[in-house]
């Protein structure tokens, strides 16, 4: 009975997790694309949502591994798992709350390791496989698409100099909405697939399944669905920081940063060597900032979002850890893992609308607040952001001539 | 266990290449239709230079096909 219920635990946590992969990584894709009004925002998710869920199907050669080569796999039970993906989907919707576009993977591989170190020891880490799949690649990624994004631009402003900018606007439109959709689908087929692999090596280790089978078709489902459904929400305030916070872009700008976000993630993929699509993307839209002479590349923020990479294993490992911690407990442990989640999720949604960031105001502004109080002149086109609070103290003063 | 130092070499020439051959036929190719139609509206020549353009716009189709098809797996 307590194994059922773990596994059915897994099971819709996994979904969550699924789910929150899809919100985070949205922008990925498309925050170039609505950032330039090749896409309006609401189309540009439902694309990219579709694309996740065709690319979820198009591969079910699920990944044999779910711990990366980072800790020993036999070493893994169904609680572990569970405090893994707390811990990754607690780091998503901190980062997500803060508008940082930190990799899903590595917060899952976190998330697992954390909780791995607490049910089985330090020994069972591989710590070199962590330099050399999470530390070189946060590095390389935004290099490699950043020098390919620069020298782009460069070269599609100098061809176009001579050009009205009207008649080149439409052409790297149309490039833009097309290289995206492509990275949209590459990303349904790599990341739909590591909630599938994890529900998959929970069911068979729980004997609810064959060794060695594949998944099962309500799992592809499921995954698929989920990740949809969380792409098309949006996440928007990623969406705002990669498509305003780090440089404003032009089309042709959008242009090059997608040809190079699309061809970094597909080389990579068929190379052999896996780089994260959120790392490649920031390096892209950045790089496509340095290569357009006269663009204000903010740096700052840019140098925040790699402490942010580094920190997304040994963060979401330490909530995982902690996770772990509770659910090694039995049956109590984990509802009381599960209450505190959903406790945490509630929380930060909270939070989060205090300067909500919809599909309305994404490109309004080039922050992203938390505690700040945004007044509705902010966004004035928002009602949502209107309550009849603000709207009396509006009233007041204007009668008070403020 | 190394790091794949050629792998990662390979991966970075690969994506710069492709990425800036596709924005030369990209932009080539909007520069040359723009450049034709421009020279359509004064004399109405412009043919070559019009067909030129799509041939390179066809091109950076052909780039972006290359990627679905690396991208489904049924397809190779």
């Amino acid at each position: 009975m307590s194994l059922l219920f773990i596994v059915i635990a897994v099971v819709v946590v996994a979904l969550i997790f699924d789910f929150t992969n899809g919100f985070h990584d949205s922008a990925n894709s498309m925050a170039g694309p609505i950032a330039t009004g090749a896409l309006t925002a609401r189309n540009a998710v439902i694309i990219a949502a579709v694309l996740n869920v065709v690319g979820a199907f198009l591969s079910t050669e699920v990944a044999k591994t779910i711990s990366g080569g980072f800790f020993d796999e036999r070493l893994v039970n169904p609680s572990m798992v569970l405090a893994g993906l707390v811990g990754a989907i607690v780091w998503n919707l901190l980062t997500w709350l803060l508008g940082i576009p930190s990799s899903s993977s590595h917060a899952l591989f976190g998330g697992l390791i954390g909780a791995v170190v607490v049910g089985a020891g330090l020994t069972s880490v591989h710590g070199w496989v962590i330099v050399s799949k999470v530390l070189l690649p946060a590095l390389a990624a935004p290099l490699v698409a950043g020098v390919a994004a620069a020298l782009s631009t460069k070269i599609a402003y100098r061809i176009t100099r001579r050009t009205p900018s009207g008649q080149t606007n439409t052409g790297f439109k149309y490039a833009q909405a097309f290289t995206a959709s492509l990275v949209a689908l590459a990303h349904g087929t790599s990341d739909g697939q590591k909630t599938m692999g994890v529900i998959t090596l929970v069911l068979i280790a729980a004997g609810f399944q064959t060794a060695g089978s594949g998944p099962e078709v309500w799992v592809i489902l499921a995954a698929g669905l989920a990740i949809g459904l969380g792409t098309y929400s949006g996440g928007w305030r990623i969406m705002r920081t990669l498509g305003k916070g780090i440089v404003d872009i032009d089309t042709p700008q959008g242009a090059a940063s997608g040809a190079a976000t699309a061809a970094t993630i597909l080389a990579s993929s068929h190379l052999g060597f896996g780089l994260s699509t959120t790392h490649v993307a920031t390096g892209g839209i950045l790089g496509s900032g340095v290569g357009r002479d006269g663009a204000e590349v903010r740096w700052g923020l840019a140098r925040k979002l790699v402490v942010a990479w580094l920190l997304t294993l040994p963060g979401a490992g330490i909530v995982g850890g902690l996770a772990a911690l509770l659910a090694g407990s039995g049956v109590v442990g984990s509802v009381a893992l599960l209450v505190l989640l959903a406790a945490v999720c509630v929380v930060i949604w909270l939070v989060s609308r205090r300067n909500q960031v919809t599909s309305r105001n994404v490109t309004d502004s080039a922050d992203v607040m938390v505690l700040a109080s945004a007044s509705p002149s902010t966004y004035p086109e928002d009602p949502r952001l209107v309550t009849p609070r603000t709207r009396a103290k509006s009233k007041k003063k204007i009668k008070s001539g403020v | 266990m190394k790091i794949e130092w050629g792998a990662l070499g390979v991966v970075a020439a690969v994506s710069i290449g492709m990425s800036v051959l596709f924005t030369i036929l990209l932009a080539g190719g909007i520069r040359f239709v723009s450049a034709a139609r421009s020279q359509r509206n004064r004399d109405g020549s412009g043919t070559a230079v019009l067909a030129g353009g799509y041939t390179l716009l066809g091109l950076a189709t052909v780039l972006v096909l290359l990627g679905l098809w690396l991208i489904v797996p049924q397809l190779h």
